[in-house]
């Protein structure tokens, strides 16, 4: 359905502010001559009173606010859930929290239309139509649990019986850290190496950049209350990812304070709360960063106590001019001169100018803000310069920022996370039989640590995935064949770019099995579709977030009665699974899911529900046992921490890291990254080639010594541009949940709380200079064209996109999922899923996905 | 008896439409039907362009026009400075709607929550149809999430035939309970006082800023008062030239 909204001349502030059509006296006047002219039947009888009287019920049951876990996006904030009478009404931040205190962005309140949309699978079910394909109906038919899970098991076994275990694959999408259970565990006795998590799909570029420099692979966390000076790249933290509430809550006063600039190329939700906007050309970031970093060295702006000085206390960073090393004597740091002299000296704020699309004076006078303002200056890395081909540089040159103004592990500055004690689930070695051992030691299906996909997270050649890349693996059986797959709570053929070639691979699997809420594009190809729990409200688990100076541990927890019989994909699923295979005489996975021992009563878990609690209080049991507290939040027991909900750790230790940066080759905060050339010196070894090959085969730029430093690369943007004119830009909305609410009415009612788009629609955005060229208006349908795929939506002519750009939000475009979410199940979608938009490519040394400034578009007219 | 206000810091604001969503959930708002909203506009031209965002709602007004013009005293005053709405002896005229100057009354044209009174299932037998939750969850009542608080002093979802409009969250305020709006706000951007409380933090924000009302001029005294700007944004002074 859709609900049809009277069109009506929108009202403009002027009219709210200055309506002078209508003074005050003829108003007042007006209106008591309506009141006097009433007529008695002219009027619209009310003719529905049942509800309004059935529901004047006494607010006996005031309900109880119960402590959950937020999961809509990746903030994972701690949430409480209003429960009456074993139903959720509404929520609201988790006080207990300090990472996110009472705060709740606006995606908290769609989750109450998740947990109860109509459209959520109610049983097991099995596909009748064995023919798969997007246009194919799967007919699927309600089975037992019982059914399913025998099914499975003996499709296991089968793999086991063949001593072809690496055939088995599990792919994993939204988790808590209930994961290993079924991620890895399960993976690692059953036989396979095929544990292929969604991560790449979500950023690893963006740890690649703190990683190679001040070796911290994660996300940061952000001083905002405490800076003077904030520089956001192409993140949106108002509107999503990372810590959305919290940012939200304090965003006012980090604006009393800060001078707030936001670098992207449309006009962002947060880029409306700052006090400047840069809206760069798609894929230029890295010019800007290094021309930022050019001048605060030239203008000496550097944070002296961080980085150290030139000995005889002269500026000796002069454009253009090469600097000795031996004159500079370096603190905390490592390489700023050969840095200047490989990159910096000649990337003046006029050459950046002139690849960004922005003025000299706007970069010259930025950059002395940050300089001036150190150290409680921010550079704050998203998503956006870093997921692109050629993203892993910018990356760090971002983050060096950092290191120039002293921001890293500051006050004001950039944080890495706190300590938390949470434990490892027990160890599966004495499990894994000699055809798992044999099993695992295949090749991934992802392809990861090959030559041209490094994927060198945390400095090892392999070590990350490259999720979208394994549909490819799949599709050309290489390293070999996938007969059997499980999949949770990911939708690859819907959040993968090119998700055409997902529809392909997964149609090739033998037999899939999809554990999820609601009928995805990826369970469209699923033999075996089993319904999920809602993590907020019906499922067991923890996660970890930071923000705010904290790290949390927020639980998850079943605070109402579910409606149908689901069960929950990280705990209860492979333990009916283990059940299962321990009837067909293969007992280890069951034998090992039974050392996952209550701490509280040492008791081994009997059946699924008992598994579920324990292995939670035994994940978290140094956090809650009094007898084992190592720090932050301290509980009397496990039902105390239960009911709070939260551990929060203890406050950030400032500059603790300061010379003590573990994970770096030097210690130090590495501007010439001693770490990252031993890491490509490893993988080149691994491949019997050189360096300046493997950043070759990986579309880099950069050759010798330049590979090593942060630099600016050319963006490497798909489609020619005489055919196709605008480069696409992907944005988020604030009222994602992951790609999961598009089936929620609130989404669709409120879808114009991001700025410039529409409710009830999905419209890609135009610089009005580019429609008039091409003769386009707002509401004209459109088709829009990459190289790779098409989409069709709605135009909207709007001034805050850059010329040249078109900018179209991510979420909608679902042709499944349910009635909302598509515009007729199985077949229409509902707008268009931008993933059809974009080329499956890579930044290969982290194995992202890369999202932004990819792909040139065409338009149509439909 | 106190007198509520409401002032709205737009710096604070983030624009994010919490407010709006968190109402449409205490409330039982129906589809299509907005107690809380908001006037958005996009000023400039590229590359010299900003948003803006000003959240809306019913302003209590003292000299409510709505009130004045309805025939039943369905729309009336609360002794505490709310505009209430008794849906029982609302006869759905509209006046009220037309002699509002804020657009932010609404009209339930349609039994409420359509979506919710489906019978068709997606995939039958495999997944519910929307009228079988609400049976399931609620006992058929409006939605499965259905706010029972909202029936202790109005209609708990209103039927066909009446009118609507934000109640500063009555049921709420008379607990001692903050609008739901304000609790929801993530950004601490809406303040809710007595006016009469000369100590109130309402007070002190209406005495620092220079509050502005809506359409101040047609004389409707609103109690909701909006202060700062939603892009204080810093720049580079010069005296311009010729």
């Amino acid at each position: 359905m859709e609900v049809k909204e009277k069109k009506k001349m929108k009202p403009t502030m002027k009219d709210f502010l200055d309506d002078l059509k209508l003074s005050r006296r003829t108003f007042m006047k007006a209106s008591a001559a309506a009141g006097t002219a009433v007529a008695t039947g002219a009027a619209l009888k009310p003719t529905f009173r049942a509800l309004a009287e059935a529901s004047t019920a006494p607010a006996s049951a005031q309900g109880e606010w119960r402590a959950a876990t937020c999961q809509g996006c990746t903030s994972w904030c701690s949430k409480q859930v209003l429960v009456i009478d074993g139903r959720a009404v509404k929520a609201r931040g988790n006080p207990n929290s300090k990472v996110n205190g009472g705060a709740s962005c606006p995606r908290v309140h769609l989750a109450m239309q998740q947990v109860y949309d109509p459209d959520r699978v109610k049983t097991p079910m099995k596909r009748t139509n064995p023919k798969k394909g997007r246009n194919e109906d799967p007919g699927f038919v309600p089975i037992s649990w019982d059914e399913a899970l025998d099914t499975i098991a003996d499709k296991i076994m089968e793999l086991r019986n063949n001593n072809e275990t690496h055939k088995y694959m599990l792919m994993r999408g939204r988790y808590s850290y209930m994961r290993d259970i079924l991620y890895d565990r399960m993976t690692k006795i059953i036989g396979s190496p095929n544990n292929i998590s969604h991560s790449s799909l979500c950023a690893e570029a963006e740890k690649f950049g703190p990683f190679y420099t001040e070796g911290y692979w994660g996300y940061r966390q952000y001083d905002v209350e405490n800076a003077r000076c904030i520089t956001v790249w192409g993140a949106d933290p108002l509107a999503a990812n990372r810590q959305v509430s919290y940012y939200s809550s304090v965003w006012g006063k980090a604006i009393d304070r800060a001078h707030i600039a936001v670098v992207e190329p449309r006009l962002s939700a947060t880029a409306a709360k700052a006090d400047e906007w840069f809206p760069i050309k798609p894929g230029e970031d890295g010019a800007l960063a290094v021309a930022f970093a050019h001048v605060l060295l030239t203008e000496g702006l550097w944070y002296k106590p961080f980085v150290g000085d030139f000995k005889d206390g002269v500026n000796k960073f002069v454009a253009g001019q090469e600097v000795n090393e031996e004159d500079f004597e370096e603190l905390y740091t490592h390489g700023i001169v050969k840095w200047w002299n490989l990159e910096l000296k000649d990337r003046t704020a006029e050459w950046a100018a002139e690849k960004t699309g922005l003025t000299a004076k706007q970069i010259t006078r930025h950059a002395r803000e940050m300089g001036m303002d150190a150290p409680h200056s921010i550079s704050w890395l998203g998503g956006g310069p870093c997921m692109q081909v050629r993203g892993g540089y910018t990356a760090m040159a971002v983050h060096a920022l950092n290191g120039i103004v002293g921001a890293v592990d500051n006050v004001g500055g950039t944080l890495k996370s706190n300590k938390e004690y949470t434990s490892k689930f027990p160890k599966p070695d004495d499990f894994m039989d000699e055809i798992a051992k044999k099993g695992k030691k295949h090749e991934k299906i992802d392809q990861r640590g090959r030559l041209q996909f490094p994927c060198i997270n945390a400095g090892k050649s392999g070590k990350g995935v490259i999720t979208n890349n394994a549909a490819d693996g799949i599709l050309n059986e290489d390293p070999n064949e996938i007969k059997v797959a499980i999949a949770y709570m990911n939708n690859f053929a819907f959040s993968a770019p090119q998700p055409e070639r997902w529809e392909r691979a997964l149609s090739k699997i033998p037999f899939l099995a999809h554990i999820t809420t609601n009928a995805s594009e990826f369970s469209w190809f699923a033999d075996i579709v089993l319904p999920n729990t809602h993590h907020m409200f019906e499922k067991w688990g923890y996660v970890k977030s930071i923000g705010n100076g904290y790290r949390q541990v927020t639980l998850l927890q079943p605070v109402i009665e579910p409606v149908w019989d689901y069960k929950t994909d990280e705990t209860e699923i492979p333990w009916l699974i283990a059940e299962k295979l321990a009837e067909r005489g293969f007992p280890n996975l069951l034998d090992h899911y039974k050392e996952y021992k209550d701490p509280e009563t040492g008791k081994a878990p009997t059946n699924e529900k008992e598994f579920a609690l324990y292995s939670l209080k035994y994940a978290t049991q140094k956090l809650w046992d009094p007898a084992k507290h190592k720090g932050g939040d301290k509980f009397n027991g496990w039902e105390e921490f239960r009911q709070t909900g939260v551990w929060n750790s203890d406050p950030y230790p400032y500059r603790k890291r300061w010379g003590k940066m573990k994970k770096t080759k030097t210690k130090k905060f590495e501007f010439y990254s001693e770490t990252l050339k031993e890491a490509l010196q490893k993988h080149a070894d691994k491949h019997e080639t050189t360096i300046d090959k493997v950043l070759e085969v990986c579309f880099y730029q950069a050759r010798g010594e330049m590979a090593f430093v942060p630099h600016y690369e050319e963006p490497y943007v798909l489609g020619d541009e005489a055919e196709y004119p605008f480069v696409h830009v992907d944005y988020k909305s604030r009222l994602n949940r992951e790609g999961r609410s598009a089936n929620c009415m609130w989404y669709h009612e409120f879808k114009d709380v991001d700025p410039g788009d529409e409710r009830w629609d999905d419209v890609a955005k135009f610089n009005p200079i580019d429609a008039k060229k091409i003769g386009i208006k707002s509401g004209d349908r459109i088709r829009l064209i990459s190289p790779t795929g098409k989409l069709e939506c709605t135009a909207k002519l709007w001034e805050g996109v850059r010329p040249g750009t078109i900018a179209k939000c991510y979420g909608q475009g679902h042709w499944v999922y349910g009635r909302l979410a598509s515009k007729e199940f199985g077949k229409v979608p509902r707008g268009g899923n931008n993933n059809d938009l974009i080329p499956a490519q890579y930044e290969r040394l982290s194995g992202s996905t890369a999202y932004y400034a990819v792909t040139r578009l065409k338009v149509e007219k439909v | 008896m106190p007198k509520y206000a409401m002032v709205i810091d737009l710096q604070s604001c983030v624009g994010c439409g919490a407010c709006s969503i968190a109402c449409k959930n205490e409330n039982n708002l129906s589809e299509g039907i907005f107690w809380s909203s908001k006037i958005t506009e996009t000023v400039g031209t590229f590359p010299n362009v900003r948003y803006h965002y000003m959240p809306t709602l019913c302003n209590h007004c003292e000299d409510a026009p709505c009130v004045r013009g309805c025939p039943t005293q369905a729309m009336h005053k609360l002794d505490n400075g709310i505009t209430m709405h008794d849906t029982k002896k609302c006869i759905g005229c509209r006046y009220c709607m037309y002699n509002c100057p804020y657009g932010v009354i609404s009209f339930n044209w349609e039994k409420p929550f359509k979506f919710w009174r489906d019978d068709e299932p997606v995939l039958k037998g495999c997944t519910p149809s929307p009228q079988e939750v609400v049976r399931k969850v609620n006992n058929g009542t409006a939605t499965p999430y259905y706010n029972p608080a909202r029936a202790e002093t109005l209609a708990g979802a209103r039927p066909k035939g009446v009118v609507e409009k934000c109640t500063f969250c009555d049921h709420r305020v008379k607990r001692g309970e903050l609008p739901y709006c304000v609790e929801a706000c993530p950004a601490n951007a809406r303040v809710f006082g007595d006016l009469e409380n000369g100590t109130h933090e309402i007070k002190f924000l209406l005495g620092k800023f220079r509050a502005f009302r809506l359409k101040e001029h047609l004389g409707t005294k609103p109690k909701v008062y909006y202060i700062r700007n939603f892009n204080p944004a810093a720049y580079d002074r010069t005296k311009g030239g010729v």
